[in-house]
């Protein structure tokens, strides 16, 4: 039988990523000169106008003019012309799309399951001796998750016996709790809403889960509702580019998204290993958001939207199969995780990052990263490869809280410093992995520890079967006091805390 | 023992199985109770933890009219934040194996149930035989670090009566704790909130001076349990449960004093265990029992104090022939002559360090005083039980009787007395003699 230790390991410190004490001043000059390429060589150019201005005066200004010659067809088509060119440049111009405020669902205590009770109930289902109880100590003793999380009322039962009525009622308990936190934060009326898009990936009944959205709130009957189910933990950042392309096509509209996922429905009962990390590592949790493109919400907006890039592995066959749905040999139902989850998911982000860094990247780094890219090319790899310095763009960093090794890989390659990835380690210890509306409650977290400013941005990162690797970057458009309300107002003063490596029971 | 085995063995194997649909979850403490908490286990909580103690409520429907599983469960997470310990699980120390409780959340156990009797026809059924059916039969143990300290059960009747069945270990207190405990999770249903936690002493040992090395009478030798805390009887032990009216007792506390001065002197509690020891002891005639051990309430540090295992033993000496005496004699030598042997309790299990393992309940034929004890306090939706019981599993041959007070007799209109309920647990045989006896001397059933 398990042997229970009684001492508390103490947590290894993460490694320093953050680098340098001294500022490196040539790097920084450097920086300056390349970012402000363009202003610094508009300040010369104005000047030699200003002075020759200066030089010639009015009268000679108007000399000047008339020795023009324009006849007063030529400035009225001229006018015409700019003015058509601006009308023409403002409408193709894309709508901003503002994040005007969001929810997150905030479990309540009677839901919580601590680590002493769940493994308590695996040992009742499955039998002492057996191995896959000894293989979901492992997973949850090293899963930086903490006693704080919530599953649903049905996995406190032993053995959990779901049905459908009863992820019906999950459902409803996730999704109109947020969104009436949301209607309750925003002022928004339920009639007011002119796009409802919900995302939960494993739970897809009929009518979908946005009718029953609808239904609860009385919404209009000519809202564009839409339900995407299927598309794994990055469905909200898929959600949210539905949502921008609608807001592009619809003027003056709003939308609401609304991200979850299920877990009463799809609770693993079988032994085969590579299917026991979604039990153990799932967690109840929902988002709801407010998006919009109308001019009156841009002033209270928290963020605007600035970039989606999505990426998308599924056309090679290992990425297509890491995460899989599929029968187990007893024939149950499970979601199966290949050994190279890691692997294919940062290839996976490496191409995201490829994509993203030239929208994102300031000048400066683009250009090393080319010279660099080129040296490589010529030098044959004798050269190390340059990662651009995101901190350098973006100040905070929203890392789906996938599992405790993928916060790890993706600390390692982007070089992020602990500070920067603790929202998404905070996130995973207090709510465990919510799934698609995780990154919500990371945003939550950099908001209430007040470090959320005006201007800046935001990167959340989120994978997903198939496999996907989506990414959105967000400008924050006022700043923003620490919110009374949300999830973490009860607790942000405990964190961060230290999370051990191994958890003893 | 897995899970499929103590469940059958919960269940009888009677013909007709009145309590059906058995659902089990766990309910654990709102707030994180914290890593590494613990709560000490005194010697004398050590010495009882062969001991479980069992409590049944009966309501009418009017008590949960409306009210699902999850209300009942609701309130249930503060009232675990107050009393975290019964959440816990029993670790040994590394060093000397000593138990304690590591309050590590595990929560406690909720049963759900329904019984396709009603309420009327079980309580008619008069001989509580099957009243094991609403209550877990818990045992601690072969796993201790996974068995959970408490178990509470809820039985839904066809009529919509309602019982509750509270299964405690008596190692985390005595039955005055598991009544104040139970008391309280009815107090927060009905919205009354206690603000402030209870008093956690951590370190209950008293200290006492060294030891007189005697051998205390209220307990016996067992062989040792190891981690399956439970001890083995050499004959069948069944429960009954008499119930005394107010009016009978009246009658029996006249007849025992007559109209000398000496009325009401004693308690009802010494002259019911004196009537119980003079029946016992003509029943079983040569093997009268001749020592008893009396269980008492201590009274004095009770309020706001968490579960303790706080009771005065004591035991009593008759030197005359027990079935001879009159009640008098009897209820005088329990008032007066006990001998208190809680400390040579301590120091035996000072001593003893964990290498014997001991009952006390049983080990002579034990009186129990729970006339303080508030059983009838657990009220849901303003109602209190219609009839409330405790009994105790895992006792020694000799027997127990417990003194309970007895439900409130609405017919009868006399707000200041009521009767008692005398349950006992005893060798089957002893009981139907026990029965007769009471029956045609005293006109109690």
């Amino acid at each position: 039988s398990l042997s229970l230790s009684l001492s508390l390991k103490m947590a290894p410190t993460l490694p320093e990523y953050s680098k340098t004490v001294k500022p490196n001043y040539v790097k920084l000059g450097y920086q300056y000169i390349v970012n402000h390429f363009l202003s610094l060589l508009l300040v010369p150019i104005l000047l030699s106008i200003l002075t020759e201005v200066l030089r010639l005066g009015p009268d000679g200004l108007l000399d000047l003019w008339i020795s023009l010659h324009f006849t007063p067809i030529q400035i009225l088509c001229s006018s015409f012309f700019t003015l058509y060119i601006a009308t023409l440049y403002l409408m193709s111009k894309r709508r901003t799309v503002y994040l005007v405020d969001y929810a997150c669902f905030k479990p309540p205590s009677h839901l919580r399951a601590p680590f002493a009770r769940i493994l308590e109930h695996a040992r009742m289902v499955l039998g002492s001796k057996s191995e896959s109880l000894a293989f979901q100590y492992k997973i949850i003793e090293r899963s930086g998750i903490g006693e704080e999380t919530c599953v649903p009322p049905i996995m406190h039962y032993i053995p959990p016996e779901p049905n459908m009525q009863l992820a019906r009622e999950e459902a409803e308990m996730v999704i109109f709790s947020a969104m009436d936190s949301l209607l309750k934060k925003t002022g928004l009326s339920a009639k007011d809403i002119d796009v409802l898009i919900v995302n939960c990936s494993l739970f897809s009944p009929t009518p979908s889960l946005s009718a029953m959205v609808i239904n609860k709130y009385k919404m209009r009957s000519n809202i564009k509702s839409f339900n995407l189910s299927g598309m794994g933990c990055s469905a909200g950042l898929i959600s949210i580019d539905l949502a921008r392309d609608l807001l592009q096509v619809h003027p003056n509209s709003n939308a609401v998204v609304v991200s979850t996922e299920i877990l009463t429905p799809n609770l693993y009962t079988g032994t085969e290993r590579s299917m026991q990390l979604p039990n153990c590592l799932f967690r109840i949790g929902g988002a709801a958001l407010l998006l919009s493109n109308r001019w009156s919400d841009s002033r209270r907006a928290k963020y605007r939207l600035s970039h989606i890039v999505r990426t998308h592995k599924g056309a090679d066959d290992k990425a297509y199969r890491c995460v899989f749905e599929e029968e187990d040999p007893e024939g149950k139902v499970g979601i199966s995780l290949s050994i190279d989850l890691m692997t294919i998911a940062a290839r996976a982000l490496k191409s995201n990052i490829t994509a993203i860094g030239p929208l994102v990247l300031p000048a400066s780094e683009q250009l090393l990263f080319l010279a660099t890219l080129i040296g490589r090319k010529i030098f044959k790899n004798k050269w190390k490869p340059y990662i651009p310095d995101f901190k350098q763009a973006l100040e905070h960093f929203c890392i789906h809280a996938g599992g405790r090794a993928v916060i790890d890989e993706l600390q390692k390659n982007l070089q992020l410093s602990a500070e920067q990835v603790e929202a998404s380690r905070m996130t995973l210890y207090r709510f465990g992995n919510t799934s698609s509306s995780s990154i919500w409650y990371e945003l939550s977290y950099i908001e209430a520890k007040g470090r959320m400013k005006k201007g800046d941005r935001v990167w959340q990162i989120a994978f997903g079967s198939g496999f996907k690797c989506n990414s959105a970057v967000w400008k924050c458009n006022r700043n923003i006091k620490t919110p009374a309300d949300g999830p973490w107002n009860d607790c942000i003063h405990k964190y961060p805390v230290d999370i051990p490596e191994v958890f003893t029971l | 023992l897995s899970l499929s085995l103590s469940l059958s063995t919960m269940v009888s194997t009677h013909v007709e199985n009145p309590v059906y649909d058995v659902r089990l979850s766990s309910v654990v403490p709102g707030r994180v109770t914290g890593e590494d908490k613990v709560q000490e286990l005194t010697n004398m909580d050590l010495m009882m933890k062969l001991h479980y103690i069992r409590g049944l409520y009966f309501f009418k429907s009017e008590a949960v009219q409306g009210l699902d599983i999850f209300d009942l469960k609701e309130p249930m997470f503060q009232w675990l934040d107050l009393y975290y310990p019964t959440s816990g699980r029993i670790r040994r120390q590394s060093e000397n194996g000593r138990p304690f409780i590591k309050c590590n959340d595990g929560g406690v156990r909720i049963v759900e149930a329904r019984c396709n009797k009603t309420l009327d026809e079980w309580l008619a059924m008069k001989d509580h035989s099957l009243d094991h059916q609403l209550l877990y039969n818990q045992i601690l143990g072969p796993d201790l670090g996974f068995s959970p300290l408490v178990f509470i059960q809820f039985t839904w009747f066809k009529c919509g009566g309602f019982s509750v069945g509270l299964s405690w270990a008596h190692i985390l207190g005595d039955i005055f704790s598991a009544s104040t405990f139970i008391n309280m999770w009815g107090q927060i249903t009905a919205g009354h909130v206690s603000p402030q936690s209870l008093n956690m002493p951590n370190t209950r040992k008293y200290e006492f001076p060294p030891s007189t090395a005697k051998k205390p009478f209220s307990l016996k030798r067992v062989d040792p349990a190891g981690d399956y805390w439970l001890t083995a009887n050499n004959c069948k032990m069944e429960t009954h449960s008499f119930h005394v009216t107010a009016k009978q007792l009246n009658h029996i506390l006249s007849k025992t004093f007559g109209l000398s001065k000496a009325a009401n002197k004693f308690p009802p509690f010494e002259v019911l265990s004196a009537l119980m020891w003079n029946s016992l002891a003509k029943i079983r005639g040569e093997f009268e029992p001749r020592i008893v051990t009396i269980c008492n309430d201590n009274s004095q540090s009770r309020e706001n104090d968490f579960s303790s295992n706080g009771q005065v033993i004591s035991i009593v000496e008759a030197d005359f022939t027990v079935m001879n005496a009159n009640l008098l004699e009897l209820a005088a030598l329990i008032g007066e002559k006990r001998v208190d042997e809680r400390r040579m309790i301590e120091e035996l299990e000072e001593r003893e360090n964990g290498k014997s393992d001991f009952i006390m309940y049983g080990a002579n034929l034990t009186f129990v005083n729970l006339e303080e004890a508030n059983i009838y306090g657990l009220e849901l939706k303003g109602q209190k039980p219609v009839f409330a019981n405790y009994t105790i599993a895992g006792i020694g041959d000799e027997g127990v009787v417990l003194v309970l007070p007895g439900p409130e007799d609405s017919e009868h209109g006399d707000g200041g007395s009521n009767g008692r309920t005398l349950t006992v647990i005893l060798p089957g045989n002893q009981i139907s003699e026990l029965k007769n006896e009471l029956r045609e001397k005293w006109g109690i059933f």
